[in-house]
């Protein structure tokens, strides 16, 4: 390097760097108008240089990591900078065309012109509620090929010189089932990237071309070094771990994702050889995902304050075997990639638990994302409505503290909606909201128990679906921590006609007075259970988190009769 | 007659007292006694009546701002509570929204919640979204919780029922009964605390409540017998998160609405200083020695939120916005594995403190990098009252920033605090251009002990034109109270489509609202001409889940198409774009009572004939790599006289505070002794 690192100046503009891509964050997310993006924050921002190497990323998913670069980079392959002016945007959304994730979430690509050449691209990523395909929201988990999951976009350009192409515009809306919605929020992330454009000019105006230039340089060359410091600071070896799903989408047997963790002094491998061969349905994972799950794991794991840029991603290697589960073969189904996701993270965090001093690691998680759907006609005729809701589920235990209790782990954190405004909205009504006893895994630390959602219909003809995992492979503890619980669901749980049903049902009609309850898995355990502290084995027998019998099972009758008798004492 | 605010903070306890016909404060500064917050009152009191030479009946008005309930709720040191809930829900105080705290970093957990779940205890019970009855109270099972309670020893109990912000009924018999079974219970409905929808904010809010209720009355207590015996014709007034005053009967009845209660006294004070100086929108910066709080003051009105929490919880009463950033004088300079300078957000704080401080501190902090470049008083601070360890300071930035990053100590001081400003920088952008600010239509109101002291140099990375520099801004949140009103908010869920039909409900509520406004304030003893109203509807598009609030002067019955219009304008300027034609749905109408408190300003006293009379010393001042060291002139703030302007380089000393002026900037004193900077932006 001729020029000499500069720290201060290196610090100085990463803030002002951050400070556009939460600007441009807010913008897109203030401005938009869907549910999904607006209220989720399913999306993203972020910044890259001439070359597509990323600069700054804004994230409130972090399923999102990353994911952004598989759509710059498919702009740089299909056009020449020279061919680009500033205004332009690009769109794009196909996991094989493009570098996308999954049909719903479209990138817009916009390049920032200086001085007469391309220097940086503005990039947007947003989840849309809808972009037609065989089922309303897009994502079916019995898909069997991305012709059934939307609209595919391959990389091409939506606006010139600052206006919009309206032709274009129009046949990408016209595929989807609420074409204005899609239209007014493509449009709010087209006029996003306009706002990241014009702060990287005036950063630019400010300090200079080259001084920016240089930063960006610093910045990556930084973050690399930081995480190498990390990898370095890990045992040299391999490990290998296997995680399950419980089916592929269509039922059948579990499948198996196995990832290798190889550590070489400051170098970092994720192989994903000996993973299950590609689903039939739509748990499949495309690249730009596996990316995401990768490098959230590994800011998890190893420096959860590690600025994502392209420092960071350099320092991994990651390979799967084309065809499995994580490296599908076009045309595969990938609408349903989230779950798999989580399970990919379990894979990993359980590979790097020998290569990491114990108190680092965490025992699984619940390590899926639920997903249960309500449909039907509003009251008073006011037209249909969809409900659809994530649920949450313990967390791992970790050396130093129980798993969290009824949250969102891995590459989602979603809110739920109140039962209140549920009630509100939809003709439905809210039995049960609960933490699920018995749910997390035995352990000195106890793994986070599952949450228990049941929701009534009060009208017939309600249609149930649900995406679903865990109900047959429970989260395994780590160091002779026990595994959590796992997921069930049931149709009138507390009626004569009580029926279990399978983790990925759908269409089914529900009549009013009807129930569906949803228990999801728990977290694992971290350490024997025998260690358990007294107090707080009492604690979760008091709070019925845990039942006698259960306790009593898994920590032994003699541990939970101390516990019981010192604490009267 | 005189008037006296009082500011309990974290370190000190500031008081400021104020001579209602001559416009002369004095301050008074002592240490907090957080073991017994009152105790640095009841000292505090005799102490500045002596400074000033005033007796005790002389005092005609008493507010303060604790930190009491906070600390409190930080600490979990509350009353044994416990909740009595809707069945089949008495888990959604601790499922919350299912969102885990940190994306990344799995050390951080939630925090436990504040009532175990052996006492939340679920009765039978249950109204629909309309607030009809599905299924009536349940004498037998709701006589069993609160049997399990009284056994259990509970001091406080929450009561939260589903839709109860509909009709709060099933509440009210709860309470009843608990009345009977626990005299001497503290008891909070949500129906009362925070009659508004979505339960688990509500119940988070009415929990809390309960939780701080009994320490607070207790506290409360012994602080108005103190201030009674020593100030007989006062009232005390208590300063809300709103930055409103209550009475000590409604701080009673709602201690959680005190959280955040000082800061808002400040953001208070700097709204009115800043309004009669003729600065309608100010940005505050408030530097202290570990964080920072800025916030946003728009036509003179502070921004709010009832989007807050309060020690991991939500707490969804009005409160004043205010942004808390982890940089302050204290923030420690450090260098990372892989070669980074960062400042903070670890903080020496007041013990062990800075180097230059000699109190046991080794690590080099904002504050040491301000005195080696000369901004700071090499030799002493606080008027000279406080000997400094220049030396100290340099050696310790030498050594721990200088040397391993291959820089000069000048280099690696002006470093550190360019990296604190672009920090901060970035916080006020947040606030303002990310949120749809012009920031050129702004003036940074900066105060607290270090606000002055960056201000120059934040002004210009944000380019924001002016700067405004009260006197002794390190009193600013005692200064707040004298400047605040009497401030009751109430609310009331309305969740319907917005149309004509509706909108008679909707004036109905607030024909409600002002009538309850209007009881309180007169049992406030508030006169009726000093009373005013201001009225507030949450609403948003159908199928949205987000509201806007709108601002309304008033609410009649042929108010509908002015709330319409209103809704779009707002929209508008929030989001960007409106949605003609498209339904309207109204969710909470919120009603501020205001009683207006007489407050005579402040008048500058100061001034010496000629600016020379300022001129106290010369020194050199660091101001980066272009300029280098400038030779400045030194003036003492109080012999300024009005309207005399200083040519940056140079610094303004007073006691509480330092200014630095820039290169290129110029100050001025105003009539009222601010200083109003002109950045040259």
């Amino acid at each position: 390097m001729s020029r000499e690192f500069d720290p201060v100046a290196m610090e100085v503009f990463s803030n002002r760097l951050l400070s556009i891509t939460e600007d441009m964050g807010n913008t897109l997310i203030r401005s938009s108008f869907s549910t999904n993006i607006k209220e989720r924050r399913d999306c993203s921002v972020g910044l890259f240089d001439a070359a597509g190497r990323l600069i700054a990323q804004a994230s409130h998913v972090p399923l999102h990591l990353g994911s952004l670069m598989g759509g710059v980079q498919a702009v740089l392959a299909t056009y020449s900078t020279d061919d680009m002016a500033a205004g332009d945007a690009f769109i794009c959304n196909d996991p094989y065309l493009a570098g996308g994730t999954h049909m719903p979430d479209i990138s817009i690509v916009s390049p920032v012109v200086i001085d007469g050449a391309v220097r940086f691209f503005a990039a947007n990523i947003a989840h849309h509620s809808d972009v037609g395909g065989s089922v309303p929201g897009s994502i079916s988990g019995s898909a069997r090929t991305v012709f059934e999951e939307g609209i595919r976009i391959p990389v091409i350009r939506i606006a010139r010189g600052g206006a919009v192409d309206s032709d274009i515009m129009r046949l990408v809306c016209s595929n989807t089932r609420e074409p204005e919605e899609r239209a007014l929020d493509l449009q709010v992330q087209v006029a996003t990237n306009a706002r990241g454009a014009a702060l990287m000019e005036e950063q630019v105006e400010r300090s200079g071309l080259a001084r920016v230039l240089g930063a960006v340089d610093d910045l990556l060359a930084y973050t690399g070094r930081r995480l190498r410091n990390r990898i370095a600071a890990l045992t040299d070896g391999s490990y290998t771990c296997t995680s399950y799903l419980d089916d592929d989408g269509q039922g059948g047997d579990p499948v198996a994702i196995t990832v290798t963790a190889k550590v070489a002094g400051e170098a970092l491998t994720l192989d994903f050889a000996g993973t299950s061969g590609q689903a039939r349905g739509a748990m499949n994972v495309p690249e730009s995902a596996l990316r995401a799950t990768a490098y959230y794991c590994i800011k998890t794991l190893l420096d959860p304050n590690l600025p994502p840029n392209g420092g960071m991603f350099e320092a991994i290697a990651i390979e799967a075997p084309e065809g499995c589960l994580v490296n599908p073969r076009h045309p595969a189904a990938v609408g349903a990639r989230s779950i798999t996701c989580n399970k990919v993270a379990r894979a990993i965090l359980g590979a790097f638990a020998p290569l990491l001093p114990d108190d680092a690691v965490m025992a699984a998680g619940h390590d899926s994302i639920p997903a249960i759907v309500f449909s039907g006609e509003r009251r008073d005729d006011a037209g249909p409505f969809v409900y659809l809701e994530t649920v949450g589920g313990g967390s791992g235990a970790r050396a130093t503290s129980d798993g969290m209790d009824a949250v969102h782990v891995h590459l989602t954190n979603t809110s739920n909606l109140p039962a209140e405004a549920l009630e509100h909205e939809y003709p439905l009504m809210v039995d049960e909201y609960a933490l699920v006893p018995d749910s997390g895994g035995a352990g000195t630390q106890r793994g986070g128990v599952g949450i228990a959602r049941q929701i009534r219909a009060l009208q017939d003809g309600i249609i149930f679906s649900i995406r679903s995992d865990s109900h047959v492979i429970g989260a395994p503890g780590v160091f002779d921590g026990g595994e959590g619980g796992t997921a069930k669901l049931f149709r009138n749980a507390d009626g004569p006609d009580r029926e279990a049903l399978s983790s990925k049902v759908s269409h089914i009609e529900m009549k009013s007075g009807d129930s569906m309850r949803l228990e999801t898995a728990g977290g694992g355990g971290y350490g024997a259970p025998a260690a358990r502290a007294p107090t707080a084995l009492a604690a979760d027998i008091h709070d019925e988190l845990i039942s006698r019998e259960k306790a009593e099972q898994d920590y032994g009758i003699e541990l939970v009769h101390r516990a019981l008798t010192e604490e009267e004492a | 007659m005189y008037r006296l605010g009082i500011d309990v903070g974290g370190t000190f306890t500031d008081f400021t007292l104020l001579n209602a016909d001559t416009g002369q404060a004095t301050h008074y500064k002592a240490p907090s006694t957080p073991s017994d917050p009152a105790e640095s009152i009841r000292k505090g009191i005799p102490a500045i009546l002596k400074r000033a030479g005033v007796d005790g009946t002389a005092l005609s008005f008493l507010g303060h701002g604790t930190t009491v309930a906070t600390n409190m709720a930080i600490e979990r040191r509350g009353a044994r509570t416990g909740l009595i809930t809707t069945k089949g829900f008495r888990d959604v105080l601790e499922v919350g929204r299912q969102l885990r705290p940190h994306l990344y970093d799995y050390t951080q957990t939630k925090p436990p919640p504040i009532v175990p779940r052996r006492h939340r205890r679920e009765v039978e019970e249950r109204l629909a979204a309309d607030g009809s009855v599905l299924t009536p109270l349940c004498e037998t099972s709701a006589r069993a919780a609160v049997d399990r309670l009284a056994d259990a020893g509970v001091d406080a109990v929450a009561v939260c029922f589903l839709h109860s912000y509909r009709a709060p009924a099933h509440e009210q018999r709860i309470r009843a009964m608990i009345e009977k079974t626990l005299p001497d219970a503290y008891i909070s409905l949500s129906s009362d605390v925070l009659p508004e929808f979505r339960e688990y904010e509500r119940m988070s809010t009415t929990v809390l409540n309960a939780y701080l209720g009994p320490a607070m009355a207790n506290y409360l207590k012994g602080f108005f017998e103190s201030v009674k015996a020593m100030a007989p014709d006062t009232e005390p007034y208590t300063i809300h998160s709103n930055g409103g005053l209550m009475t000590a009967a409604t701080a009673r009845d709602y201690p959680v609405r005190t959280c955040l209660s000082g800061p808002a006294a400040g953001v208070v004070g700097a709204s009115e200083v800043a309004r009669a100086a003729g600065f309608p929108h100010i940005i505050t910066y408030d530097v202290g020695g570990t964080s920072t709080d800025i916030s946003v003051v728009r036509d003179a009105q502070p921004a709010f939120t009832s989007d807050r929490q309060v020690a991991g919880f939500p707490v969804r009463t009005p409160m004043l916005d205010i942004h808390v950033i982890g940089a302050g004088g204290g923030s420690i300079a450090w260098l990372d594995d892989a070669g980074a300078l960062k400042v903070g957000p670890r903080s020496a704080g007041a013990a062990p403190g800075p180097v230059a401080y000699g109190l046991g501190g080794t690590e080099p902090t904002l504050t040491d990098a301000n005195l080696v470049l000369g901004r700071l008083n090499p030799r002493a601070l606080v008027d000279g009252a406080m000997p400094v360890d220049a030396e100290g300071a340099k050696a310790a930035i030498e050594a721990q920033v200088a040397e391993p990053l291959g820089l000069t100590v000048d280099a690696a001081a002006f470093g550190m605090l360019e990296i604190a400003i672009a920090n901060m920088s970035r916080a006020i952008r947040s606030v303002t251009t990310e949120r749809g600010h012009d920031i050129s239509d702004f003036a940074l109101f900066a105060y607290g002990g270090a606000g002055p002291l960056h201000a120059g140099e934040l002004a210009l990375e944000c380019r924001i034109p002016r700067i405004i520099v009260p006197e002794e801004p390190g009193t600013m949140c005692a200064r707040g109270i004298l400047l605040s009103d009497i401030v009751h908010d109430l609310v009331r869920s309305a969740i319907a489509r917005a149309d004509r039909a509706a909108w008679g409900h909707v004036c109905g509520l607030f024909e409600d609202m002002r009538a309850e406004g209007e009881a309180r304030l007169s049992r406030d003893g508030v006169e009726t001409a000093d009373r005013t109203y201001r009225y507030f509807i949450e609403a948003r598009y159908v199928g949205q889940n987000h509201e806007v609030r709108i601002a309304l002067d008033t609410v009649g019955r042929d108010g509908f198409d002015n709330f319409v219009q209103r809704f779009a304008a707002r929209h508008t300027q929030e989001y960007g774009y409106d949605i003609p034609g498209r339904p309207v749905e109204t969710v909470n109408c919120r009603i501020q009572a205001i009683g207006r408190v007489a407050r005579p300003d402040a008048r500058f006293q100061g001034g010496a004939d000629s600016l020379d009379d300022a001129v106290r010393d010369r020194r050199a001042v660091y101001v980066g790599e272009a300029q280098g060291w400038c030779e400045s002139v030194v003036y003492w703030r109080q012999n300024i006289p009005i309207g005399a302007a200083i040519d940056g380089p140079a610094i303004i000393e007073e006691m509480s505070a330092t200014t630095v002026l820039l290169p290129g900037q110029r100050a001025t004193v105003d009539p009222m002794g601010n200083i109003i900077i002109e950045t040259g932006l």
